[in-house]
């Protein structure tokens, strides 16, 4: 809210510079955004926050300028001189709904005369960024800045049967307001109304019909609490704002609805003539009750870490107007005024006294000694995984949780279970929750090749969300995927990187797999032991097409608890060998059906001691080589812990193994 | 066999006189000397093997072939060593190409931030703790003290799924899943995405990630959290960053604070960034309200704690000089591996 430097002053004189003013306010917890000049004066942008709608008024932010300089508050005079008439006689105030509007007040000045207020309050008006009207309007703006309580002027003479009904609205009833706009009422809008019509939605606007006007010679000035959450749903609803909306919306002091409505009494007899009549309406109106609580200084000062005079203690609360009711040794008790509905226990004055001494003044101590901390394995493993995959020269992506419903067009990996809707979404073609992450690296990937960089090695650890029964909350499956633009093999040995890096033991298997996202040819599950670890599978042609891509990516998502349960932390050492290795090419032909995994299968199984390693070389088709045949290299290492092999002895082992492969496979050493 | 040393003499001096390089020059020296092969050494090799009577003969000619030759190699490497360097018609190796470079992965900035912070907290004792991004109402809002008819609650600011589940907009409902399961003493940090349906712009992303942190313990004091802000800060942003803990609100703590550093950019002097006040705000913190500490049933008479909360993709911003938080989910490659 917007704050002038010079009008404030009216409710407290202190010496504090505009600058130094918005400092201290700040430091007390009223956050001042800007201080900019205006002409003679300074505006301050002021920040309240939502627990203090008290200091959205002038009277509001000058307590706390007082409380700070220990200085005086000025509460303006409301005293005035009526006639003999009296209220009740001349008009009335029904209240319908009493839960929506918990007091209601109205009084009746006669005879004014409209015209422009007086420069001075034009000055003050003008310096908040307000513009002037006439002096009603101005001058129920005025009082609305000043104490925080919103007013509104009827032209009595309007009032169809010159009396007012606080309901809701019909179905279909309408209104133009003040501001031009015509709005369509639904029934569950509370208005203020004459015998007839709506004339203004409660809290939020008044009608055009019945404004002040220039015509206007008998006045009914309202002043009311209304129910924060209806003005902030009819607000919203209508799309309409105002300074009063956003004050009802926060809440006002009900004790303050028939002071305000006082104070503008005042002003309008002293500005723009006429006379008072006698007496007030004040509606449904309950007096709270007293709030009371109690303060020990023992625990202020071992909540805040610091050292604070009880006298200090109850200077600021008094002068933030709690009065003390009672007192111990140790601390006392205070009545909290109507406006500080936000103070209701002994925390919240302990807050009241930190932010007032100073945050500044609270020790910086090293009181808090060491403990151990725990290990967090899933931090420790995906830690060494990001490592292990950047440093393999894949870049880290981030994308969003929330997607299209293109997730599912080529089929699902993990749920077949439809994905979890968000129900207010921003975009309505962006509603379901990921079950999956390759469609949001497919389209990272697109994002970058349409700005020209070619080649897109990513990859994105995070959740995805799968559907449970009901209203359960969802699995969130942490899943690993990762995007190659080097083929599947090279994607494959990314994968066994990073086993081999997290000490898992089970070897990688990959069955044929068919899903829509991937060729048909190179696409396969991938296996751990008895687990599903994930997925892998060169792009299809026509996802490739659908995506306009250039190259031809490979895309593989893991399930990431999977790796998390296999991985063992605890790191082992092996010997260096001492001994040389003795190493023997092999190349042999196979029908195309025997796969290299059964080869090397046929080589485990045999359990040679000696046999270290194998190592694949190459696939060969061509000339010379049969039709429906292939040839393989490879290259077996042999080596000895206790001693050099001989030639002789690798020979005997070569031919064991060339023998089985012959007998179990039908694979033969190639002519 | 002198005769066999007189013919290698003869050779080894040709075969010096015809070479070209000093590449040719190493490969003769490799024929006749080397130690493995080289033909003066298998000749001394083969010495024990010869009749006794020319054995020391031998050995002595050999040895003075094999200083002879190395002489003349030495002298044919000088006679190469300054035309290498000669400029004349033929390939030369420009050494100022740019190095070959392998791939460098990068990780995400955000996750290289939050490493960091993690870093940072681990060395003061404070566990890492994680929680569901999809949750109950109840952990996102009742627990944490939020009244039913809080303005954080309505559709502008939460995502919600129906069945009371919505997408959390605060990473301090892990503060309540952790307090749910475990007795104080507590020291947590806990990491993660959070969602609100903001309208996305420079500043605002529909996802975005916070680090809550939370101490409980008997006798936590302000003091105490001023101290842990104030060695994060320190330890984040350098040991020269002043620090201002201003009174806030927020439902959860009492009494609250705001956390603001002088601004890096301007070093306190006002710029565009700290919108001219010299103070750009990084954290919001408080005690927690003993509301909370009753929901969860600790005993607030007993314990007392504090909890914060840190923006990240805020803390990266500030860090780079980032000025648009929507890179941080486009995943251009040209950005990523910036960091």
């Amino acid at each position: 809210m917007k704050i002038s430097y010079n009008w404030l002053k009216d409710y407290c004189k202190h010496d504090l510079s505009a600058e130094k003013l918005a400092e201290s306010l700040t430091n007390a917890g009223l956050v001042v955004d800007t201080v900019s000049p205006v002409e003679d004066d300074f505006c301050l942008e002021v920040e309240v926050t939502s627990n203090r709608p008290d200091c959205l008024g002038f009277i509001g932010v000058a307590r706390e300028v007082a409380t700070i300089v220990r200085g005086k508050l000025d509460i303006p005079d409301v005293g005035y001189d009526t006639t003999d008439e009296n209220i009740n006689d001349i008009t009335s105030v029904t209240i319908e709904d009493s839960d929506l509007c918990q007091r209601y007040t109205a009084r009746i000045i006669k005879d004014v005369k409209i015209g422009p207020s007086p420069e001075w309050l034009q000055k003050k008006i003008c310096s908040i960024g307000l513009r002037p009207v006439n002096n009603i309007v101005d001058i129920t703006n005025y009082v609305l800045m000043e104490s925080g309580q919103p007013l509104h002027a009827f032209d009595f003479d309007k009032l169809r049967e010159n009396r007012i009904v606080v309901r809701k609205a019909k179905k279909d009833e309408t209104m133009e307001a003040i501001d031009g706009s015509k709005c369509v009422l639904t029934d569950d809008m509370l208005v203020i109304a004459d015998a007839q019509r709506p004339v203004a939605i409660a809290g939020v606007m008044g009608g055009k019909e019945t404004e002040v006007s220039g015509a206007t010679r008998n006045i009914l000035l309202e002043s009311a609490f209304f129910d924060p959450r209806s003005v902030r749903r009819v607000s919203r609803k209508l799309s309409l704002m105002s300074d009063s909306s956003y004050r009802f919306e926060r809440r006002v002091d009900p004790e303050c609805v028939d002071w305000a409505s006082r104070r503008a009494t005042r002003l309008i007899l002293e500005m723009a003539g006429g006379q008072a009549v006698e007496g007030v309406i004040d509606q449904n109106y309950q007096e709270g009750n007293k709030v009371s609580v109690s303060l020990k200084m023992s625990r202020l000062n071992s909540l805040l870490g610091l050292q604070i005079e009880k006298d200090t203690a109850k200077d600021i609360l008094g002068h933030l107007q709690f009065k003390i009711n009672s007192e111990t040794e140790d601390g006392f008790s205070v009545d909290v005024p109507s406006f500080r509905g936000d103070v209701y226990r002994e925390v919240d004055l302990i807050e009241e006294v930190a932010r007032i001494h100073g945050y500044d003044k609270i020790p910086v101590k090293n009181s808090i000694g060491v403990k151990l901390s725990q290990d967090n394995r899933f931090d420790k493993i995906t830690e060494k995984t990001k490592n292990v995959i950047s440093g393999l020269g894949f870049n880290e992506v981030v994308t969003d949780s929330i997607v299209g419903d293109s997730q599912d067009i080529h089929g699902t990996i993990w749920s077949e279970t439809g994905s979890l809707k968000i129900l207010n979404p921003i975009r309505q073609d962006e509603n379901l929750l990921r079950k999956a992450l390759v469609h949001n690296l497919l389209r990272v990937k697109k994002h970058n090749q349409n700005y020209g960089v070619e080649k897109t090695d990513i990859y994105e650890l995070s959740k995805v969300y799968l559907p449970k029964k009901d209203d359960q909350l969802p699995e969130e499956k942490e899943c690993l995927c990762i995007l190659g633009e080097e083929g599947y093999l090279a994607l494959k040995g990314v994968i066994e990187t990073i086993l081999s890096h997290l000490n898992i033991a089970d070897s990688l298997e990959c069955v044929h797999f068919d899903f829509g996202l991937f060729s048909s040819e190179k696409s396969a599950e991938l296996r751990l032991g008895d687990s599903v670890l994930g997925f892998i599978g060169e792009l299809s042609r026509e996802v490739i097409s659908d995506y306009d891509f250039r190259s031809k990516p490979c895309i593989a998502e893991l399930d990431f608890n999977v790796l998390i349960d296999k991985t063992s932390l605890e790191g082992s050492y092996r010997k260096v060998p001492s001994f040389p290795i003795v190493s023997r090419d092999f190349a042999v032909v196979s029908d195309e059906k025997v796969a290299w995994a059964e080869i090397k299968g046929c080589i485990d199984s045999l359990n040679i001691d000696y046999v270290d390693d194998i190592e694949f070389f190459d696939v060969y088709r061509g000339k010379q080589i049969e039709k429906g045949r292939k040839s393989i290299a490879f290259r077996v290492i042999f080596r000895a812990d206790n001693k050099t092999l001989k030639s002789e002895e690798v020979d005997v082992l070569q031919e064991k193994i060339l023998t089985n492969l012959n007998n179990s496979l039908g694979v033969s050493l190639r002519a | 066999m002198q005769e066999k040393l007189n013919e290698i003499q003869t050779q080894a001096k040709d075969d010096l006189a015809q070479a070209e390089s000093l590449e040719e020059v190493e490969t003769i020296k490799t024929r006749y000397l080397g130690r493995k092969g080289g033909v003066i050494n298998e000749i001394i090799k083969s010495i024990p093997s010869l009749p006794p009577e020319q054995r020391s003969s031998t050995g002595k000619s050999a040895n003075i072939l094999k200083q002879e030759i190395g002489k003349w190699i030495e002298d044919a490497k000088g006679k190469f060593a300054g035309k290498e360097q000669a400029t004349d018609s033929k390939a030369m190796f420009d050494l100022s190409l740019p190095g070959e470079h392998k791939p460098y992965g990068h990780k995400h900035p955000l996750t290289q931030t939050i490493d960091e912070i993690k870093g940072i907290f681990k060395k003061l004792c404070f566990d890492i703790e994680y929680g569901p991004e999809v949750e109950h109402e109840y952990y996102n809002f009742d627990a944490l003290n939020i009244p039913a008819d809080h303005p954080s609650r309505e559709d502008f600011d939460t995502f919600y799924l129906g069945n009371k589940r919505l997408l959390r907009s605060q990473t301090s409902t892990v503060q309540i899943r952790v307090m749910e399961k475990t007795k104080p003493p507590i020291r947590m940090i806990a990491p993660g995405k959070v969602f609100r349906p903001d309208t996305v712009d420079a500043r605002h992303a529909s996802m975005f990630h916070q680090i809550e942190g939370l101490m409980v313990d008997e006798g936590v004091s302000f003091s105490d959290l001023k101290y842990v802000l104030t060695l994060f800060a320190q330890s984040y942003f350098g040991q020269d960053i002043k620090m201002r803990f201003r009174p806030s609100f927020f439902p959860f703590t009492e009494p609250s604070a705001e956390i603001d550093i002088s601004c890096s950019l301007c070093k306190g002097k006002g710029c565009s960034v700290c919108s001219q006040s010299g103070w750009v705000e990084v954290l919001g913190a408080g005690m927690v309200d003993p509301n909370v500490f009753d929901t969860v049933g600790y005993d607030s008479e007993k314990y007392t704690g504090f909890a914060f909360g840190i923006g990240v993709e805020r803390l990266t911003m500030l860090k780079y000089g980032i000025d648009n938080i929507r890179l941080f989910f486009e995943n251009d490659l040209r950005f990523l591996s910036q960091f």
